[in-house]
Formats: C-alpha cells, sequence, structure tokens
C-alpha cells in the first residue's frame, strides 16, 4: 500500500511476535490505534480506558510496548502514570513506554531519567508512522539490551565496559551509553573519575545531564556546597529539569535544612503542579518541622488530584489527619477518616489509620475510642511495617503515656538507619513535640551508640578471625534492623568471608543473598553491593566444582 | 473556563476525530482523504503551538538525536503529500550529516514538514534536501527550482505575511521555535535566501 521512501533495512527482530499495551479514555481511540498495530502483523494488543485497568493487565503480563495517550481523563495523566509505574518497579527496563499527545509541547518537563517516555507520537500519525517508531526503538532496546540486563545485575565495571565500547564506536547510541556510564561511576564510587567524566562530557556540550551528574559526584564526594551551587545554576539555565531541584532538595533535607528544601520543592511544584511526589515531599517536610498548614495545603492537592485513582495512597491520608489534628479542624478531620476507611482495608494500612484515629480521638476526649484505637495500633503482627506506620504508633503511645513502648519503637527506628538524618528528625519532631527535646537528644544518641558499639565488635571478632561468630552477631542485628544498611551489608559481606574461609554451605549462601537483596531493594547505589558482587564471584570460581 | 482554554480542548477534540479519518482513509488506502485529514491537523498542530508561543511561553526539549532519523520520520510522515507531487524529484542528501545532534525532534520536525511541503509546491522539477554540520552547528537546508521567494519575504524577517496558504505563520512560527534552540550563547536560526530557486536554511547551533 504505501511506497517505502526512502527504504530501510529489514530489522534483526519480529515486530509481530511483541505484546502491546493501548491506555486511552476515548474508545474510538483506543479502537483506531488497535486496527492500526494490528495491520503491523501484531496480535497480542491488550486495551485499557484508564489507569487501573491498566494496572491490572500489566500486574498479570509482562509489555514489549506500552502506548498512553497523556490525557487521560479528569485523574491521573499519562506522566504521572510513568511515574508510578517505573518509581515503583511495576515495568522493567525492557519494556518501551511512547506517550502519545495532541501538541508538540504540552506539560514538557524533565524529571529522572527512568521516568521519562521512551519516545513521544504526535497525534495523528499513520500505522506506517507508528512501524517505523517502534523498529526503531526497538533496535535501540537490542542494542542496549546487554548494558539493561548488566545494570539489573549491578554489574558496574561490566557496564563501563561495554559503554565504552559504544562510546569508542561514535554511533547515534553514544550518549545513551556515556549518560550510562556516568551513572555506573557513581555508583560504583569512583567519584573522581565520576568527576572528571561529567566535566569532560560537559565540555562537549552543555547537557543538563551532564551536569546534574557532576553535582552527584561532588555530592559523594562530601563537596556538597559546590555541588548545592551547580545545582542552583543548572535550575537557573534549564527551570524545567526537575530532577535538579529534587536532587537540591535532598541535599537540603539531608544537611537538616528543611526550610531551604521546603523553598525548593514549592519552586518545583510551580513548575510541575501535577507532579504528586513533590507534594509529598512538601508534606514530609512539612510535617518534620511541624508547619502543619502547609501539610494541609499539600496533602489535599494530592487526594484530590488521586480520587478514584489506584495512585492514591493511605499515607497521604494520615498525614492529612494529623494535620487537622494538629490545627484543630477535627470535623474536617472526621469527614478524611470517613473516605479513608471507604479507600482502605489492608493490614498495615489499618495500623497507621488506628495509631491516627487514637491519637484524635483522645484529643477529643473519646477516651474509650482512643483506646481501642491504641490497641488495633500496637497489635503485633507477622506484617512488616513501615516507618511511617511505627512513627504514628510511637506518637499514639506518647499521647497516650506509654512512654516505654514508644521509646522502643523509636530506638528501633534509629537503629534500622543511623546514618539517616530524616528519620533522627521525625523521631526527634515526634518526642519534642510529645516528649520532651532532651528525652529526644538522648534517646537518639544511645541508639546510635549501641548500634555502632555491635557493629564495632563484630567487626573486631572478624578481623581478628572469628568470621562465624561475627556474622552470627550480626546476622541477628540485621533480622531486627532490616533497614539498617551499613548492619544488613556487613552481614552478608561477614557471611560471604565465613564461607571463602570456612567452607560453602547453601544457607549462609542463601541467608547472604538475602540481605544483599534487602539492601539493593532499599539503595541500588549502596557502595559496599559492587563489593558483594565481587565476593560472590570468587567464592562461586572457588567452589566451582563441589 | 475561558475561550482559550475551551479552544485548546476544543482542538484536542478535533484532532482525536482527524486521527480516527487519517487511520481509516489509510487503512482502505484512500490516500486523497488522508491527505486532506492530515492537513487540518497538521494546521491545527500549528496553531496549538502558536497559541502556546504566545499565552505563556512555548518549551523546549533539546535532546541527543539523529538528524538522518529526523529525515527519515519527517519522509514517512509526508509520504502521502509527497505522492501528490510525483513529478517533482526529492533528492537527499544525508552524507555529511553527524549520527548526533541536538534539538527538540517534534517540533523541528513540524518546522521542517511545512517548509518542505512549502518547497514541493512551488518547485518546478527537483528539492534537494542536505544536512550537513559545519562549524559545530547543524545545517539542514532545503532547495527547490522554482521561481524564488517574494521579495517581501526575504525581508519582512519579523513580520512574515499571514497569506492564504498559512505560510507566513509557519514561518513565524519556525522562527520562534529555532530561536528558542540555545547553546552557548548562539540560537538557532532560519536563513531565507534566493539561489537560482528558493533556499530555506535550518541552523541549529
Amino acid at each position: 500500500m504505501a511506497i517505502p521512501f526512502p527504504p530501510r533495512a529489514s530489522p534483526a527482530f519480529s515486530l509481530t511476535e511483541k505484546k502491546v499495551l493501548i491506555i486511552d479514555d476515548m474508545p474510538d481511540m483506543r479502537s483506531t490505534i488497535r486496527s492500526q498495530i494490528q495491520n503491523l502483523g501484531i496480535k497480542n494488543i491488550f486495551l485499557a480506558a484508564n489507569v487501573r485497568e491498566a494496572l491490572g493487565l500489566i500486574k498479570q503480563r509482562s509489555f514489549d510496548v506500552i502506548l498512553c495517550d497523556y490525557n487521560l481523563g479528569n485523574s491521573t495523566n499519562g506522566q504521572q502514570f510513568l511515574e508510578h509505574l517505573r518509581s515503583s518497579n511495576i515495568i522493567s527496563r525492557a519494556t518501551l513506554f511512547i506517550m502519545i499527545t495532541a501538541e508538540t509541547s504540552f506539560n514538557s518537563v524533565m524529571t529522572a531519567a527512568e521516568c521519562m517516555p521512551d519516545d513521544y507520537l504526535l497525534k495523528p500519525f499513520t500505522g506506517e508512522t507508528l512501524k517505523l517508531r517502534f523498529e526503531r526503538l526497538l533496535e535501540r532496546k537490542a542494542r542496549l539490551a546487554v548494558i539493561d540486563q548488566l545494570q539489573d545485575k549491578g554489574a558496574w565495571p561490566e557496564i563501563i565496559r561495554a559503554c565504552d565500547a559504544i562510546i569508542a564506536s561514535k554511533d547515534k547510541f553514544v550518549i545513551d551509553a556515556m549518560r550510562i556510564k556516568g551513572n555506573a561511576l557513581l555508583m560504583l564510587n569512583e567519584v573522581e573519575k565520576a568527576i572528571h567524566f561529567y566535566e569532560e562530557a560537559s565540555k562537549l556540550r552543555n547537557m543538563p545531564w551532564a551536569k546534574l551528574g557532576l553535582a552527584k559526584a561532588y555530592k559523594s564526594n562530601k563537596q556538597t556546597e559546590l555541588a548545592q551551587h551547580l545545582l542552583e545554576d543548572i535550575i537557573k539555565e534549564n527551570p524545567r529539569l526537575l530532577a535538579a531541584y529534587d536532587f537540591l532538595g535532598r541535599i537540603h533535607t539531608e544537611a537538616g535544612n528543611s526550610d531551604k528544601a521546603l523553598e525548593v520543592l514549592e519552586d518545583a511544584c510551580k513548575i510541575a503542579p501535577q507532579s504528586l511526589a513533590r507534594h509529598r515531599s512538601i508534606a514530609n517536610l512539612a510535617e518534620e518541622i511541624g508547619d502543619f498548614s502547609r501539610v494541609d495545603k499539600a496533602l489535599c492537592v494530592v487526594i484530590k488530584q488521586t480520587k478514584n485513582s489506584p495512585l492514591r495512597d493511605t499515607k497521604d491520608f494520615v498525614r492529612l489527619l494529623n494535620a487537622l489534628s494538629e490545627t484543630g479542624e477535627l470535623e474536617r478531620a472526621d469527614n478524611i477518616f470517613k473516605e479513608a476507611k471507604e479507600s482502605f482495608k489492608e493490614a498495615n494500612e489499618v495500623r497507621l489509620f488506628a495509631a491516627t484515629e487514637a491519637v484524635i480521638h483522645k484529643k477529643n476526649g473519646k477516651n474509650d475510642l482512643a483506646k481501642k484505637a491504641l490497641e488495633i495500633a500496637m497489635r503485633h503482627d507477622d506484617e512488616q511495617i513501615s516507618a511511617e506506620t511505627n512513627l504514628a504508633i510511637a506518637k499514639a503511645c506518647l499521647v497516650h503515656g506509654k512512654e516505654f513502648e514508644a521509646n522502643q519503637i523509636l530506638k528501633t527506628l534509629v537503629q534500622n538507619d543511623p546514618d539517616s538524618n530524616k528519620i533522627k528528625a521525625s523521631v526527634g519532631a515526634v518526642l519534642k513535640n510529645y516528649g520532651g527535646a532532651a528525652a529526644s537528644d538522648q534517646l537518639i544518641a544511645d541508639s546510635i551508640k549501641e548500634v555502632i558499639n555491635l557493629n564495632n565488635e563484630a567487626v573486631q571478632k572478624a578481623k581478628a578471625g572469628e568470621l562465624t561468630e561475627a556474622s552470627n552477631m550480626l546476622s541477628e542485628a540485621a533480622l531486627r534492623l532490616p533497614n539498617n544498611l551499613q548492619i544488613t551489608s556487613n552481614a552478608a559481606l561477614c557471611i560471604l568471608m565465613d564461607i571463602l574461609s570456612n567452607g560453602f554451605s547453601i544457607d549462609k549462601s542463601l541467608q547472604a543473598k538475602r540481605f544483599q537483596d534487602a539492601v539493593a531493594k532499599q539503595d541500588s547505589q549502596y557502595p559496599r553491593l559492587a563489593e558483594l558482587v565481587a565476593l560472590q564471584e570468587k567464592i562461586q570460581l572457588k567452589y566451582k566444582n563441589t | 473556563m475561558g475561550f482559550s482554554e475551551l479552544a485548546v480542548l476544543t482542538i484536542h477534540d478535533v484532532k482525536n476525530n482527524l486521527a480516527q479519518l487519517v487511520a481509516a482513509a489509510e487503512s482502505r488506502g484512500d490516500m486523497a482523504s488522508m491527505l486532506v485529514a492530515q492537513h487540518a491537523s497538521e494546521a491545527l498542530t500549528r496553531l496549538l503551538c502558536y497559541y502556546r508561543s504566545e499565552a505563556h511561553f512555548l518549551d523546549i526539549v533539546v535532546e541527543p538525536a539523529s538528524p538522518a532519523e529526523l529525515i527519515d520520520d519527517l519522509i514517512q510522515a509526508l509520504a502521502n503529500h509527497l505522492r501528490e507531487h510525483q513529478n517533482i524529484k526529492l533528492e537527499i542528501d544525508l552524507s555529511q550529516a553527524p549520527a548526533i545532534s541536538f534539538f527538540d525532534k517534534t517540533l523541528i520536525q513540524m518546522v521542517l514538514a511545512n517548509a518542505l511541503q512549502n518547497t514541493m509546491r512551488y518547485a518546478k522539477s527537483t528539492v534537494q534536501l542536505t544536512v550537513i554540520e559545519q562549524d559545530a552547528h547543524l545545517e539542514i537546508c532545503l532547495r527547490d527550482d522554482g521561481a524564488g521567494y517574494p521579495e517581501g519575504v526575504l525581508t519582512d524577517t519579523d513580520n512574515s505575511p499571514v497569506t492564504e496558504q498559512g505560510t507566513g505563520l509557519g514561518l513565524r512560527l519556525a522562527r520562534r521555535v529555532l530561536a528558542l534552540h540555545v547553546n552557548q550563547g548562539r540560537c538557532g536560526e532560519i536563513i531565507l535566501s534566493n539561489e537560482g530557486g528558493a533556499v530555506f536554511r535550518l541552523i541549529l547551533p
């Protein structure tokens, strides 16, 4: 039918076997795009009218291509949906996400690279255009597939080698390879090499990603002020580069400068009012510094925007309820409670709400209801509960005069993540508001000292060759403090060293892997991970034949 | 809701309808209807883009992109229009094109699509499309063997007249889009000249 013009080489993969998902709220558009894709010989085509349907389909099977209209009706838009999919790891790097837009320039904000679509398609497009884009994107995926797999494994030195090969070839993937290489250097904590690499890249051309990478490298190199100034320059030059605001906000937050962090995030919200992540960050920070009317304002935006959307999150409700109880707007709190209870029914969230309820009822003088709620909140079950839930329960305990229980919870929280100023600030804020500032500093200091001593003692033992004992100590601590990355990674390290010198055991090996995975899941950039991978390779080599 | 918001929503709706028409016409091989629907939709895209550049500001995303792929996309998207001008020979020379350059893919394709259609309309027999890299900038050049641009278009660079064919709007928009492409203090630009026929140069820094 159509004349190929000019002729192109046929691709090395089969288009017809691909699984495609089309998301569009207009029924006519869905069927139009479906028939265009059918005409390309593709049979596995699924349709979704909204985000909820799409999520249902995505959770059942993996897709090669997701075609999503930017405008999805009233609630969630395509960009919000993509951010949710990528940041919650619901779709892998292998899935292509193509955004369909009606305009050349709609709301083109630049967020983190992984939250950007693989391509944009401007309406209307012909079947031929669709085919051309599919083939090109799949060619790109195929070229970068090896690197993607290495990234999933966290094999950074190999990634750098693979990227160098592409960079040397000077083909059209050279910038992709450079971005991945820079990131790999950061992951390996090769700070000086990373700084040099990004400086050289910036000499080639003023590219925002390279400057952002440089800022990250400065921060890893403890040159926080330099990183901060660079980020401010980047934002001045590229006011739509949201990733720069996010990173600058993170630097301010980690340094304990909540006011400055809030200012930066508010600026980002003006650029991208529909991005949920930033409104949520604002609410978190405002909560920590006790600015509850700001919490109220930010979360009302989120709750309104996630109405009838699966992106709706219990935590938003709990925080808003807290804020309303602080500002004394109890009538509004009652209404929000009703809305929340209709929407959420899972165990972890139920405990969160119960803790919140325990505080609000107590404040209202409804002591019986408050007591009943506290019982539910403190009910022990096997489910892992989040830091937010723990903070809420500790707060409820303090309000109900259960100081011992509250302190136990808060101590575990600090020990779980002793390097995090954020957790310390949250714990400090809860204690300050409900227990007194002096108690707060003491508890945080004691908790940290305890866990440092434990770690030091284990390291001493390991150095003295008592590897089994050291790994037992660390394993016990890691199970109690699953979010303490230092303890958990040291536990994995110690077990692996134990295996290397005292012989292979499948149980030990599995335990080490579990700890390693737990670390990687929480922070894929954690510096010690590379060491663990290297050690495992050594073990594999040593015990290959047994 | 103000008129402009209503207009934007309406244009989106109409573009959806036109997209359905384009797809339906393509599937039954009705190239004539497809062409009309595509023309209408392109005009609306430009109008929206012009509105954004007037009202708020036009946001561009300058990203690394392959000039060869840009031309590939352009020719693919205009395949139907080009078939209407089968007597005109389109010569494409990408031999001097770099593997990667930096620009907003969607906007530059829109600008080029408008320019290429215009050139095809006025050429006698040949249109040459060349992409070269020169002094660290990318130059995309469209050259025809027609009568050349009328004097008014060449001299009045800021206020190109909006003609019945809408070429003035296209050119004004093209200049705005290029002005937003900035690198090391240098802006992109459109240079029109008559050298035998009409020559349209798009310069990306």
